[in-house]
């Protein structure tokens, strides 16, 4: 009975329960639209630091993350290829990449250059590489030239057909020295790798380094990016730690990871700053309603409810109208979030030059991670009961009498 | 005939105004089980606080208020809440219904608090309620319903749980006069048929040509304590 008792209050004065139910519901579509758009923009970075970087996880040469130099490229032995294997299906596939510091020249010019001896295919499934190209074309592993960046080849004025010189450090004090045709010119949106990267494929970049079936690191792409710390133990316990390491992107990157702690940090002030004003919202609607029903509190007293069994009823209302309104905020929240996470706000002047500096395709991103919804709607949901222990606080101290003459 | 309540040197002062209001002074009563009293005395004479006391809606500054021999004015909160729920029936001038509940609902709502069984709880609401020639209106909301069908439910609710005694606080203040009359013939017949204690406060001539014993209180004292024979 007192349930029925506390559900029917609701929709006795219809208007009342709709605006506290408006409060939370609107609470809960502003949360969550907040939070689609920060783990959105969160999610591209990471995104675009795994696929244009780290990959989920890389095998390295136990000293090189210490000391990263040619002489620390690790062996691409069977033992390595057995470990990724036997991760079966969570390997969703491997990139082998060998890279390092070079002085490119083409006559009397030279600058520092980035070279990166990869396999075209396996670029492109991580990176889409090939979508980069400009002008030329882009090698095959059988391929002998080299694709160098739009910086590069306007810094060195190389054109296609023309050579590109590279002299670097080899495996073991070797001196690796090299002269490439330029089949292909890519461009990348981050100026950092616009001015510094060339690339050639895996084999003549082994060769070049003199470091013949050697990487710098085998890169793993998962299944499923939330096991990395898991795999990453597994594939340890594979490998020799005498010569291997795993890591995972979040170590190879601590200055992001740090970054993006600082930025979870200040989203999570903006949102309690949310959750708060939210708070205020619905303890206001609370207040009036509770206010309003005095007389009604002091008649169910004086005709025999226990104040705790009208504390109930109380909480009861609260807990309906907090999960209707936090229900009817995922419904209306989702749509807009969808529609977001499908057409990005496309930015423009100094926002989009932001991004692109940070090396990010200038869009606002969303995020339709089923979390987002869950957290935001339980935080909220929290956020009401609390404030519904208002009416179960006046229950236990209200002075029926009066109130009941009210 | 056996004492259903028993007050001495009952005072209650209300302090939290500015000047000390003295609503009841030393009052010393008896009722008996069957009685029918009216409780009467110009505003302001004490006789809704007296109901409230020896109701146990609120606390004596000073003396006893004795119900099948416990003290309830020195009884805790939460055993005063459980104590009046089965031993006291209130019937209150504005009906004091639950608004979201049924006529049969709000006839069994004490019942319900008291765990009664479910279907001797809808029986007895049933039965009070035809009782007070409701029978056709079970399971209408109180918004439906004039003001004298809606004090007959507030008396079936609260002689549902068969209480000891039953307190009407001016029940007829707000009804015409046949409604009036009407729920007075009802009351009446319950009060010998069940042999149901009555105390009414209130000022309505009606209600006082019916009562068998009339209290007059002045500036909460008790001034005339009256015996009628009526039939």
């Amino acid at each position: 009975m007192l349930f029925i008792l506390a559900w029917r209050n609701l929709w006795r004065k219809k208007r009342r329960t709709m605006i506290t139910v408006s409060s939370i519901m609107f609470a809960v579509v502003l949360a969550i639209v907040l939070m689609s758009m920060v783990n959105g923009m969160k999610q591209q970075m990471v995104d675009s630091i795994i696929s244009n970087t780290t990959g989920h996880l890389q095998i390295q040469d136990v000293m090189y993350y210490d000391e990263p130099t040619m002489d620390h490229a690790m062996e691409y032995s069977q033992e390595v290829k057995d470990a990724a294997a036997a991760l079966g299906d969570a390997i969703l596939y491997t990139v082998p990449r060998i890279e390092g510091f070079c002085l490119a020249s083409k006559d009397i010019s030279s600058r520092g250059v980035y070279l990166m001896g990869v396999l075209p295919e396996k670029e492109d499934r991580m990176n889409e590489l090939s979508s980069r190209l400009i002008e030329g074309e882009m090698f095959s592993s059988g391929d002998d030239f080299a694709v160098i960046a739009r910086g590069v080849a306007q810094q060195l004025d190389l054109a296609l057909g023309d050579t590109i010189v590279l002299l670097g450090q080899g495996f073991q004090g070797m001196t690796a020295a090299g002269h490439f045709r330029v089949g292909g010119i890519l461009g990348f949106p981050l100026p950092d790798q616009d001015n510094t990267l060339v690339y050639l494929p895996l084999k003549e970049a082994q060769t070049f380094f003199a470091a013949p079936d050697r990487l710098i690191s085998l890169i793993l792409m998962l299944d499923d990016p939330t096991r990395s710390d898991q795999l990453a133990e597994r594939l340890q316990q594979k490998l020799d730690e005498e010569w291997y390491t795993v890591k995972t992107w979040e170590e190879l990157m601590p200055d992001k990871v740090a970054a993006f702690d600082a930025r979870d940090a200040q989203v999570r002030v903006f949102a309690w700053v949310l959750y708060i004003v939210a708070g205020f919202g619905i303890f206001g609607t609370i207040i009036t309603m509770v206010h309003e029903r005095l007389r009604e509190f002091g008649i169910l007293l004086s005709i025999g409810l226990k104040r705790s069994q009208l504390a109930l009823v109380c909480m009861l209302e609260t807990l309906f109208i907090s999960a209707i309104g936090v229900i009817a905020g995922i419904v209306a929240g989702f749509p807009i979030v969808y529609w977001f996470y499908n057409n990005p706000i496309a930015l423009s002047d100094d926002l989009a030059d932001v991004m692109i500096d940070y090396g990010l395709e200038p869009f606002m991103s969303f995020s339709i991670a089923s979390d987002i919804f869950f957290y935001q709607g339980l935080t909220i949901f929290i956020i009401a009961l609390i404030v519904g222990l208002y009416p179960v606080r006046k229950a236990f101290r209200l002075d029926m009498i009066s109130a009941a003459r009210n | 005939m056996k004492t259903v309540i028993k007050t001495s040197d009952l005072s209650k002062v209300y302090t939290n105004i500015a000047v000390p209001v003295h609503a009841l002074k030393n009052v010393n009563l008896e009722f008996r089980e069957g009685e029918f009293t009216a409780i009467v005395g110009p505003s302001g004479s004490g006789k809704t606080t007296f109901l409230n006391v020896i109701g146990g809606l609120d606390k004596p500054t000073d003396g006893h208020v004795v119900i099948d021999g416990v003290d309830i004015a020195t009884m805790k909160e939460s055993k005063l809440f459980d104590f009046r729920l089965r031993h006291i029936g209130f019937v209150f001038q504005a009906y004091n219904l639950i608004p979201v509940l049924t006529a049969v609902e709000n006839v069994s709502f004490i019942m319900l608090l008291q765990n009664q069984p479910k279907k001797e709880m809808e029986r007895r609401a049933k039965e009070m309620l035809e009782q007070v020639g409701l029978s056709d209106k079970l399971d209408v909301r109180p918004s439906k319903l004039s003001g004298g069908q809606q004090q007959r439910v507030a008396v079936a609710r609260a002689l549902a749980s068969r209480p000891d005694f039953v307190l009407a606080d001016e029940p007829t203040a707000n009804l015409d006069t046949e409604s009036a009359f009407n729920l007075l013939d009802i009351m009446a017949r319950l009060n010998k048929e069940e042999n149901i204690t009555l105390i009414f406060s209130t000022h309505d001539q009606r209600v006082i040509d019916r009562a068998r014993r009339v209290i007059t209180l002045v500036d909460g004292a008790v001034d005339k304590d009256e015996h009628f024979e009526r039939d």
